[in-house]
């Protein structure tokens, strides 16, 4: 029986096999089902052959035969038959065995393919199915809706309250798809209201702006510039319904459930309701690495938004050595998400956690070039205080001399990024930076140190290191390597041009004199710096060389130009030029300042999943990111916005007293709120009135039963706890009555079939 | 919103074992295979791949060597179809047999398509519950052999009576999806509980509950755990006939509530009871083995952030009690090339023969830590005890590890090595047994001691109680180049510099200026070769190993300690089940470690 080869070969025994299809055998039947559904297409004519004993079969007294049969026939794609396949669809979901009914549903987006003519037969009979009172034949009917037509929301009203309610007992996909459908019914039917009460504390009020910020384009009709009140959000009674109803999910074993839970919360719900689902996300990280690598896309995306309540799970994002680059450098990041907000002893926790990876952790370089750029990461941002990012900013400084090549330069990038952030405030740092060029041996962190000493030349002409650090530099330029000899000369020629500008040519120029004690003084103001032997030999030196040279430093540019001009390097040479013929004129220095002495644009380092911010949690393109196109993957669709007030349809088609007509026109029972009263009231069950729970809620819910039905949601929502497991156990009971009530009906219906087949 | 394009599953040599088209015209496995091996390892679960045509998103997973991918050509939930796939294994598992071989795949082809045919429909994951695909499509061997078993020829499949029309067909169906336990049953074969099985019927009814935890734990340099995860996963097995309701209760010491932190559930579980009476889980089980529940437990409480404090108190360090923990000091000797691991086995799993003395001796000289898990052990022996007498056996799978006297087994020590390094030279176990083993161009040295070795290095701590120690020495050899350019101007006569490394430096003592000492008989001048050794220890650092894990497993033992409390059958609820009937029920607690405990430097 093993037909399964690779395709191409088996397809000349089509015929063959085809003319078993009549096999008395199930398994035989039902592997030639599966063949028939491979080839089908490259044999059209054949297969329709078959069809004709498929729909046989379709009215076999066997459930799971006539399932299978439907399944089949939809599932051959040959246009022609697409006529027939809506008539089996028509019977399927009319059938009395729920399998036949998923089948159905699950056919109709199969036929919609084959021939989208069919589509208004196919829009009825799945609104039937919508309404079906079987969990698994929703679940399904909501996969089909979702595949042929997520636009047309009104066929969505009437089901929408039995959909949530029926939730909890769908299987996963079934819970998976519904979410979905949720997610985008919930933003067209719901507006969000919202209600202004007065500022409680600004922590919640900040917690709901960047809620705010989050949806920004979207919620702008809500976003009241009111500074002094805040913004409440009000939830739809129905809305709160879902939200409620999706609690219990939130302890599933599918991860995708989970995630979808929390989506459901993040773009539809309040912050409390966020935070339910922290720890269920968090405890995705304990399953298998393929899916914590996608559970961590969708924790980042969540902490960028809340990072608040991520702190107290820190020991999960704390980085193992088992762990894959993909998975560390997420964890990285969301440490450094948290850090802003965490306490001051977790802080220097993650601090120490960060180092001990950029320095000892050198199995991997990417890891310690993330670990430094994470160290960054957490000194800039806003909430840090002072006191911490000096201590990031230490931790950085104590990289240079390290002898790993990777490391220093990667911490001396980062600390340029510190500093071009703000450089008011690190004008102390630069000079530890000079300081440290003794220690620095790899090339190019000197060469990025010597450009931070220029860059800063002349922020502060009165005490400013770059003449001496020139000074000190050109007395070893023969040893530099080639990188560090470019930048000394571009040092060289920043130097000369602040000395140029300061000191116009036809005055004597005046040397700037660099003065220990202010130095000393900012180094106390800055608090963290304080080295006793900071600025010890090069502030001292220079008034010596100020008494020898009239004009130090325009001397000291003309001995780098005179060194570089016998260099080997051709490029050197060729700088030097263009320095040279730059400032050939003392007097004319504005086309050199302007090449010399740019501003330089503040560089951003965001975290980097801030790009992916824009997707919804939970789809493929927010692993992905930008790479598979501006605008997500095909197929990627973005939760509509918010309804506005107004346009929203009308709650009163949610009531499901409109819908009973529409089950019985079905041929089946009432919905299933409705039979949970009638269930609870009666009060009947023995069982039910042993356990003390349940009597208690017995008669809860005979009370509602007075009560219009939006009371007895309200009240539903308290007594969730008690219900979910009622409603569990009585449908189960109601579904073997409902079986044997079925197993009547369907003698009858057989007999009818019988007839239809004979006619 | 089609998720599941197809399927194609490879073997451990990536041939092609089978490939399911479910819906549109993804690309070929031929075409995606190149394309994911492209990827350098370890190949993250989720690949964009824009050349193919359509571009498409390849999802995999590995499993049993099998490796499965899912092509997706439009955005879906991508936990979805790596969940997906996860079932397709796992229902794999369960009808072919468990360790998943690319043979019994090939060897029931039939029940594979069947099985991938009824999992998916055009593309939409229909019914993934093991219990409900066994309604449907027949195991292969369970049917042969219970036949065989039971010695009824005739009731094979219907392909031995020869009847032709549907109808007649059609009134055996019930009895073909039963997969052939037993007796005949009414046609209604749709089960009420959506995860059992219509008609179970088992001969000889019996429960077991395995509780397994895996340890997270990661340690300081400093030698204070800076996180302690325990993941438990409570696995049940039922075999019983009927609908069964079964109530299991769980407690540990502290609360179950206070341990216990955010648990997943199967959902035949009913939470509400669970939310009310944390620790009792209410549930219809499925027929067979499921994971019945999740859970973790932080074992250094809540409250550990605190004792991060800068002044390091030992005292206020939270007492972790482990097996097994290793740390590693690196840097050593006068050049910084060698390392040195050490590994402290906890003197409680040292196994049987120490039973009697140790609970006792464990209570009476009790600092907080040890006293609480002594607590625990006489916890669990007591459990033990009550089991026993409640008509629960102990499941006895290994003769070693019990409840009252845990042992460790499978103790395996990896200490992954930087990038540079180029050889180990040296490699010896100083204290304790076990084979160190590492070949040049490895990325890890491998320590593994086996039980015998574990028992004697145990019994020379008899009485202490304190713990025991296993020490392994090794020195790392960088690259050859690096090594000269450093060393060159330093030495005479063109030894290999790290030959006079193996001079007994004691750990103590790393850094370079005190070392000189013991190499001035060389005849250099001290101070030059504390300089130039100072320098190397700097540039060795890159060298040198940043972490050792610790693989253990412990029959017998939880770290949570957390353990069964009773397991009984509802029986008014209940149906189908034989009145006196007394199922026997099982218990066994695994705690593994799968390079779970990691010491830093």
């Amino acid at each position: 029986m093993s037909y399964r080869q690779p395709p191409s070969q088996t397809l000349p025994f089509f015929s063959h096999v085809i003319k078993n299809i009549a096999s008395p055998s199930l398994a035989v039947k039902k592997l030639v089902y599966i063949y028939l559904l491979q080839h089908a297409e490259h044999e059209p004519d054949t297969a329709l052959l078959s069809i004709n004993t498929i729909q046989k079969s379709l009215t076999d007294q066997n459930p799971q035969l006539r399932a299978l049969a439907l399944r089949v026939m939809s599932g051959i794609r040959v246009p022609v038959i697409s006529q027939i396949v809506s008539l089996g669809i028509k019977r399927g979901a009319g059938d009395m065995s729920p399998y036949v009914r998923r089948a159905a549903a699950l056919a109709i987006p199969k036929c919609y393919a084959l021939d989208p003519n069919t589509e208004p037969q196919l829009l009825d009979y799945l609104s039937t199915l919508l309404g079906d009172k079987q969990y698994f034949v929703t679940g399904a009917a909501v996969a089909a809706f979702l595949e042929m037509c997520p636009d047309r929301l009104d066929l969505i009203h009437p089901h929408y309250r039995s959909l949530a309610r029926k939730l909890i007992d769908m299987d996963e996909w079934g819970q998976l798809s519904t979410l979905r459908l949720m997610g985008i019914y919930a933003r067209k039917c719901f507006p969000r209201r919202t209600k202004s009460v007065r500022k409680l504390n600004t922590n919640a009020n900040t917690k709901s702006k960047s809620t705010k910020g989050f949806y920004d384009s979207e919620s702008d009709s809500d976003e009241t510039d009111d500074q002094e009140t805040e913004d409440i959000v009000v939830l739809d009674g129905d809305l709160e319904l879902l939200l409620k109803t999706c609690q219990p999910l939130l302890q599933s074993r599918n991860s995708a459930v989970m995630i979808a839970v929390a989506r459901t919360y993040l773009y539809l719900g309040t912050p409390d309701y966020l935070q339910l689902a922290i720890g269920p996300l968090v405890s995705l990280l304990r399953s298998v690495p393929d899916t914590q690598h996608i559970a961590l896309y969708n924790i980042v995306q969540v902490c960028l938004s809340h990072p608040q309540p991520f702190v107290k799970y820190y020991t999960h994002f704390l980085v193992r050595s088992t762990d894959a680059p993909h998975i560390w450098r997420l964890k990285l990041e969301l440490l450094t998400l948290i850090f802003p907000y965490s306490p001051s002893r977790l802080q220097s926790l993650i601090l120490a956690e960060l180092s001990h990876f950029s320095h000892s952790g050198s199995l991997d370089p990417a890891l310690v070039r993330e670990s430094v750029r994470a160290i960054g990461r957490c000194s800039q941002s806003s909430a840090t205080s002072p006191k911490t990012s000096a201590r990031c900013l230490r931790l950085l400084l104590a990289h240079i001399g390290s002898a790993d090549s990777h490391l220093v330069a990667e911490s001396l990038e980062v600390i340029r990024h510190l500093i071009q952030r703000d450089p008011d405030n690190h004008r102390t740092t630069v000079v530890r930076l000079a300081k440290h060029l003794d220690a620095a041996t790899s090339p190019q962190a000197r060469a990025s140190i010597i450009w931070l000493v220029g860059e800063f030349a002349g922020l502060d002409p009165e005490n400013n290191i770059a003449t001496d650090v020139l000074r000190i530099l050109a007395k070893g330029f023969a040893d530099e390597a080639e990188a560090a000899k470019l930048q000394i000369v571009l040092l060289a020629a920043k130097v000369y041009v602040h000395h140029l500008n300061a000191n116009p040519p036809p005055e004597p120029p005046k040397q700037e004199e660099p003065q220990p004690s202010p130095l000393f003084e900012g180094l106390d103001d800055e608090g963290g710096f304080r080295d006793p032997h900071l600025g010890s030999d090069p502030a001292r030196q220079v008034p010596q060389l100020d008494q020898q040279k009239p004009h130090p430093v325009e001397a000291l540019y003309q001995y780098v130009l005179l060194l570089t001009r016998y260099d080997t390097s051709y490029d050197l040479r060729d700088r030097a030029r263009v320095y040279r013929a730059l400032l050939s004129t003392p007097s004319s220095t504005q086309l050199a300042s302007l090449l010399l002495l740019a501003p330089k644009p503040v560089p951003q380092t965001p975290s980097p999943s801030e790009a992916r911010k824009a997707y919804v949690l939970g789809s493929a393109s927010l692993v992905i990111g930008d790479e598979g196109g501006v605008g997500g993957l095909k197929g990627y669709e973005d939760l509509p916005p918010w309804v506005k007030e107004g346009r929203e349809p009308d709650p009163a088609l949610r009531d499901e007293t409109g819908t009973t007509s529409v089950y019985e026109a079905g041929g089946r029972s009432i919905t299933a709120g409705e039979r949970l009263d009638a269930a609870a009231s009666s009060n009947r069950a023995p069982e039910i009135a042993a356990s003390p729970t349940k009597s208690l809620n017995g008669i809860g819910a005979s009370k509602a039963k007075e009560k219009t039905l939006d009371d007895w949601l309200a009240e539903e929502s308290e007594e969730s706890e008690e219900e979910s497991e009622d409603e569990e156990d009585e449908e189960d009971e109601e579904e073997s009555e409902c079986e044997t009530e079925e197993e009547e009906t369907d003698s009858e219906d057989e007999g009818e079939s019988d007839r239809l087949v004979k006619g | 919103m089609s998720a599941i394009e197809a399927l194609y599953i490879f073997d451990e040599h990536n041939t092609p074992l089978l490939e399911h088209t479910y819906t549109g015209r993804p690309p070929p496995g031929s075409t995606v295979l190149p394309l994911y091996l492209a990827h350098t390892s370890p190949r993250p679960s989720l690949i964009y791949l824009p050349s193919t045509n359509p571009p498409t998103l390849l999802y995999s997973i590995i499993q049993d060597q099998l490796l499965f991918l899912a092509p997706c050509s439009r955005d879906t939930e991508p936990l979805q179809v790596l969940e997906f796939l996860h079932r397709v294994a796992d229902v794999l598992e369960d009808f072919l047999g468990a360790p998943l071989l690319a043979s019994k795949i090939e060897s029931n082809y039939d029940v594979v398509a069947q099985l991938l045919g009824e999992m998916v429909d055009g593309g939409v994951i229909a019914n993934t519950e093991p219990n409900a695909l066994r309604d449907v499509v027949e195991a292969p061997s369970s049917m042969r052999n219970l036949l065989g078993a039971v010695g009824l020829p005739g009731t094979t499949p219907s392909s031995l009576n020869p009847s032709t029309t549907p109808f007649s067909l059609s009134s055996r169906g019930p009895s073909l999806s039963i997969s052939g336990r037993t007796s005949p049953t009414p046609a209604q074969t749709i089960s009420p509980v959506p995860w059992r099985r219509a008609n179970v019927r088992h001969t000889s009814n019996e429960l077991y509950v395995d509780i397994i935890e895996t340890l997270s734990v990661t340690i300081a340099p400093s030698g204070r755990p800076l996180a302690a995860l325990a993941n438990g996963s409570i696995a049940f097995t039922a075999k019983v006939s009927g609908i069964p309701d079964l109530l299991l209760h769980i407690a540990c010491p502290g609360g179950i509530n206070n341990t216990l932190s955010l648990p997943v559930f199967h959902p035949c579980v009913r939470l509400n009871r669970w939310r009310d009476r944390p620790g009792e889980l209410s549930f219809v089980p499925p027929d067979g083995r499921f994971v019945l529940a999740g859970y973790e437990v932080d074992l250094l409480g809540p409250r550990a952030l605190d004792a991060f404090s800068t002044d390091a108190k030992a005292a206020a360090a939270p007492k972790l009690n482990i097996p097994a923990t290793a740390a590693i000091a690196t840097s050593l000797g006068p050049t910084g090339v060698d390392f040195e691991v050490r590994l402290t086995l906890n003197a409680r799993f040292a196994g049987k023969p120490k039973k009697g003395s140790q609970s006792g001796s464990g209570i009476g000289s009790g600092s907080a830590g040890s006293s609480s898990i002594s607590r625990q052990a006489g916890g669990l022996s007591a459990v033990g005890m009550g089991i026993g007498g409640a008509g629960f056996g102990v499941s006895s799978s290994s003769s070693k590890g019990t409840s009252s006297s845990p042992t460790i087994e499978e103790l395996v020590v990896h200490v992954p090595l930087p990038a540079g390094v180029k050889n180990v030279a040296d490699l010896r176990v100083v204290k304790g047994g076990g084979d160190a083993g590492y070949a040049p161009g490895d990325r890890s040295i491998e320590w593994r001691l086996s039980s015998r070795e574990i028992a004697a290095l145990m019994a020379l701590d008899r009485g202490a109680g304190q713990g025991v120690l296993a020490t392994l020495r090794g020195t790392v050899v960088g690259d050859v180049d690096e090594g000269n350019t450093e060393g060159g101007p330093v030495r005479l006569g063109g030894e290999q510099r790290w030959e006079y490394d193996e001079g007994p430096a004691s750990p103590a003592s790393s850094l370079a200026p005190a070392e000189p000492n013991s190499n001035s008989k060389r005849g250099f001048g001290d101070e030059g070769i504390a300089a130039a050794d100072a320098r190397r220890v700097k540039a060795n650092k890159v060298l040198m190993p940043s972490c050792v894990t610790v693989s253990f497993s412990v029959k017998g033992w939880l770290a949570s300690g957390v353990r069964v409390e009773s397991l009984s059958i509802d029986a008014k609820r209940s149906k189908g089940i034989g009145a006196g009937v007394q199922p026997y029920k099982g218990v066994k607690y695994v705690c593994v470690s799968r390079k779970g405990v990691e010491g830093r430097c």
